[in-house]
């Protein structure tokens, strides 16, 4: 399926937010997920399902004073 | 030289530091570990999906320092929680550096509403640390509605123009009931220095440390500094006066040769 993905069509094949996170094969220490402008707990990334509809934004921690 | 407390943790250090315009991770960490700062400012971004993007908090955790995220980016109040939330989430910590700056220009922090956003975060349990300008009064409504520092600018960010605010930094450190740390426009160890004889509790330096020619060199000039201006704070500085006052007694004893 398409979903959007940090404000782009990304193709998914998997089912939950943690799918997806594995096959985009980034680290996920220092990272945090919004999905329709919600933060996504950790502790609920296996249990959250996406869907067409769903606009994914993932967050990195970075350099910054 | 005596340690502070925020939100009931020790810092023995009072020199805050930036992880921002380091040439390298392995830069990064030499300057940090000759500061021996204890603490570091980071910040969040859209994940970078088609290149990896340095490692820099597993380094940051092996040595110890705890992590402050930042808001920077946000333009409001309402921008500057949700990354908040989304800080605490990656971060794994309640504390935030609190940053709202609608103009990219100057990068001028927007008391309004950074004022709305303290509040709101206060309630959601956030330890509060928000950037200011050198406002006193802005200062001390923040310590009222629950912030537990606040971080008044020396002068614009990045732009190494030390203490322009020092009038107003000595009204906001006379007035405080929290620490008061210094942050931004600290481009020299002797600024710092001078943050700390005032009576500021801590001072919070990125640029000047990152784009030196020695990093690491410069962390250690910071380290001094700040050690020089808390130890000479704590010691009691004369007052300054216009007319001269012997330091030798004028007892007058070649007077017989005149």
């Amino acid at each position: 399926m398409n979903i959007m993905l940090n404000d782009a069509p990304f193709d998914f094949s998997g089912e939950t937010l943690k799918d997806l996170l594995d096959s985009l094969g980034k680290e996920t220490k220092g990272i945090a997920v919004a999905i329709d402008q919600r933060v996504v707990p950790k502790s609920l990334w296996s249990n959250t399902e996406l869907n067409e509809q769903s606009q994914v934004f993932i967050f990195e921690s970075i350099a910054g004073g | 030289m005596s340690s502070f407390f925020i939100a009931g943790h020790e810092f023995h250090s009072r020199l805050f530091t930036g992880t921002g315009k380091y040439a390298s991770a392995d830069a990064m960490m030499a300057s940090l570990a000759a500061s021996e700062s204890e603490l570091v400012t980071l910040s969040l971004r859209r994940m970078d999906l088609k290149h990896q993007t340095d490692n820099i908090l597993q380094p940051l955790q092996q040595h110890g320092i705890k992590l402050l995220p930042n808001t920077s980016g946000a333009r409001t109040a309402k921008e500057a929680v949700f990354a908040a939330e989304l800080a605490r989430e990656a971060l794994e910590t309640n504390w935030v550096k609190l940053e709202i700056h609608p103009d990219p220009r100057y990068l001028m922090p927007d008391g309004v509403e950074t004022l709305l956003a303290a509040e709101e975060l206060i309630k959601k349990g956030f330890v509060v640390m928000p950037y200011v300008h050198a406002d006193p009064v802005l200062c001390k409504r923040l310590e009222e509605v629950g912030c537990q520092c606040v971080m008044p600018l020396g002068s614009p960010i990045g732009s190494n123009m030390g203490l322009a605010s020092r009038p107003f930094l000595e009204i906001i450190i006379e007035q405080s009931a929290v620490p008061v740390i210094v942050d931004a426009g600290i481009g020299a160890p002797s600024d710092a220095a001078l943050a700390l004889e005032i009576g500021a509790d801590a001072v919070l330096v990125n640029t000047a440390m990152a784009v030196a020619k020695q990093p690491a060199q410069m962390g250690k000039a910071f380290r001094l500094a700040v050690e020089a201006g808390r130890i000479a704070y704590e010691s009691g500085l004369g007052e300054k006066r216009v007319q001269a006052q012997a330091t030798s007694p004028l007892t007058e004893f070649l007077g017989a040769l005149s």
